[in-house]
């Protein structure tokens, strides 16, 4: 029993000391009074490796879609278990704020029919809380039992890997999903978003990327260039130059795998991505331009970041389309979305 | 090209003058405009420079510079490595009051985190003042133009009492503290 119990405990314990050394750089910007950690701003991070135990049915649901990103405080008192209830509050909801007279779009009489659902196996660690998967079905006046139902908007609450400090400071009673994604009507979303705000007393925001979070992204998926081919690497800038410029670079894969493997020679066999390789990575992408255009991309701002495996844009927009590297991505994301949140 | 020195000139009476360092040009002159609109008892000339060393055509003509200002916008890496760059090539004597960083764009969510917190600690490293200013509109301006000029006064010679290096030793930028008490390095 003894000897079984140390079995368990040894990985768990190797693996939170292993966070632990990875490098971190601290930041106060968002230590108010209140708060009992101080967030921080990783500065390396793991290696992408493959998932292969996400259901791929349910991960059809997040492939290949356009979503925008928001970040999400806790929810107070939100209940795994009681997700059928939440359906049928929420789509009564959205009945009777649209029969007030805010409306949701001008069309036909529709009834909506919303369907809430737990996306097993996207977490990391114990502390994260399972992804919540939400779908709105619209359902036409008259129509005949089992004709085909139209999605009209869906979106999920994730939480993968999140800062265990920060999750475990929270008190008992709130769940951190700290990264929404939603796809459809902007007055849906709307409605979805105040509905979450009354009955868990959680508040949204809008979650930008900024440069460094799409210098990652280029990072990450270049690394996954030799398990599966990212076909090209595409990155935008926007320079405030008059007229204003939009610079659209495209990268050939095997040269930017190349000079990032160049960049990580001294390192390949750690487990560890720093970001000084990144911005090295960057760099040398930037003055390749330099060398040729006489124009220094640094001085603009990075506004999206294209690969086969997916993309993302600086106003919080992100599309995978690669099921099998999800979690890095959502690992940034749901770190991106923790350092946003303002408590 | 030269290097400006703080005392190798004699200072005129009544007279103070700033040279605002910025790469892009775009925030110096809407600046230099509303530093000489202030109401003050005192000339003051701005001179305008995109990056240090200064030319050494004017050599003469230029009089004692009081005050540097470094001007940085957080939108663009560039410009913190172009100011970066233009420090190296400040004269030391200016590291003792006569030295000041203006920054605009903090609060945008694009920025990242890491730029800002670079320059916090390179100031702080040069014990120099940091201001933050707001570019966009024309209370800002005229407000980052007022402190811009308290400072200057004070490092010109011209307040009773007080000297650049009291200033700056009372107002220069300093990076918080760790959670656990440490100091950041």
């Amino acid at each position: 029993m003894e000897a079984q119990e140390s079995a368990t405990m040894t990985p768990r314990t190797n693996v939170t000391s292993g966070r632990r050394c990875l490098g971190l750089e601290k930041t106060n910007f968002r230590y108010t009074p209140g708060q009992l950690t101080a967030l921080r701003i990783p500065t390396s991070r793991r290696k992408p490796s493959k998932r292969n135990d996400i259901d791929p049915e349910q991960m059809a649901y997040i492939a290949n879609i356009e979503w925008k990103l928001s970040y999400v405080t806790p929810l107070y008192q939100f209940r795994h278990t009681q997700l059928v209830l939440y359906s049928k509050q929420l789509s009564a909801f959205i009945v009777a704020e649209k029969q007030k007279g805010i409306a949701v779009e001008v069309g036909p009489e529709m009834g909506f029919k919303v369907v809430f659902s737990v996306v097993h196996g996207m977490t990391e660690t114990d502390e994260d809380a399972e992804t919540v998967f939400i779908k709105i079905y619209s359902k036409p006046a008259f129509s005949v039992e089992g004709s085909a139902v139209k999605v009209v908007w869906s979106g999920w609450f994730t939480c993968v890997n999140g800062n265990l400090d920060y999750m475990r400071s929270l008190p008992s009673d709130f769940v951190s999903l700290p990264l929404f994604c939603a796809n459809g009507p902007m007055s849906i979303t709307a409605l979805v978003k105040s509905w979450f705000t009354r009955m868990f007393d959680c508040y949204f925001g809008p979650l930008s990327l900024n440069s460094s979070i799409l210098q990652w992204l280029a990072a990450l998926w270049t690394e996954c260039h030799p398990a599966c081919n990212i076909r090209y690497l595409k990155l935008a800038w926007n320079l405030s130059t008059l007229p204003p410029l939009d610079i659209s670079y495209t990268v050939h894969p095997q040269d930017a795998w190349n000079l990032w493997s160049s960049i990580r020679q001294n390192d390949s066999m750690e487990d560890s991505i720093s970001i000084e390789k990144v911005r090295c990575f960057m760099k040398r992408v930037e003055s390749h331009f330099f060398r040729h255009f006489r124009m220094y991309l640094s001085a603009g701002m990075l506004t999206r970041v294209c690969t086969s495996l997916g993309s993302a844009h600086c106003d919080g927009t992100i599309k995978i389309t690669g099921t099998h590297y999800i979690t890095p991505v959502l690992m940034l994301l749901t770190e991106c979305a923790l350092l946003k949140m303002p408590i | 090209m030269s290097s400006i020195k703080p005392f190798s000139k004699l200072p005129q009476l009544n007279t103070a003058n700033v040279l605002l360092v910025e790469n892009e040009g775009k925030l110096q002159n809407d600046l230099a405009d509303a530093i000489v609109r202030q109401e003050s008892n005192i000339n003051v000339t701005v001179r305008l420079a995109r990056g240090l060393p200064l030319p050494a055509e004017n050599e003469e003509n230029r009089p004692r510079i009081d005050l540097v200002v470094f001007i940085v916008h957080l939108f663009s890496e560039h410009s913190l490595v172009s100011t970066e760059n233009s420090l190296k090539q400040l004269d030391t004597g200016y590291f003792l009051g006569k030295v000041c960083f203006l920054v605009t764009g903090a609060r945008c969510g694009l920025v990242p985190d890491e730029r800002l917190v670079s320059l916090r600690k390179l100031a702080a490293s040069l014990h120099c003042p940091l201001l933050f200013a707001e570019h966009q509109t024309r209370e800002g301006v005229s407000t980052a133009a007022q402190r811009v000029l308290k400072i200057l006064r004070v490092s010109a010679g011209l307040v009773p009492m007080v000297t650049g290096l009291y200033l700056s030793s009372v107002s220069r930028c300093t990076v918080p503290l760790d959670s656990d008490g440490s100091v950041q390095d």
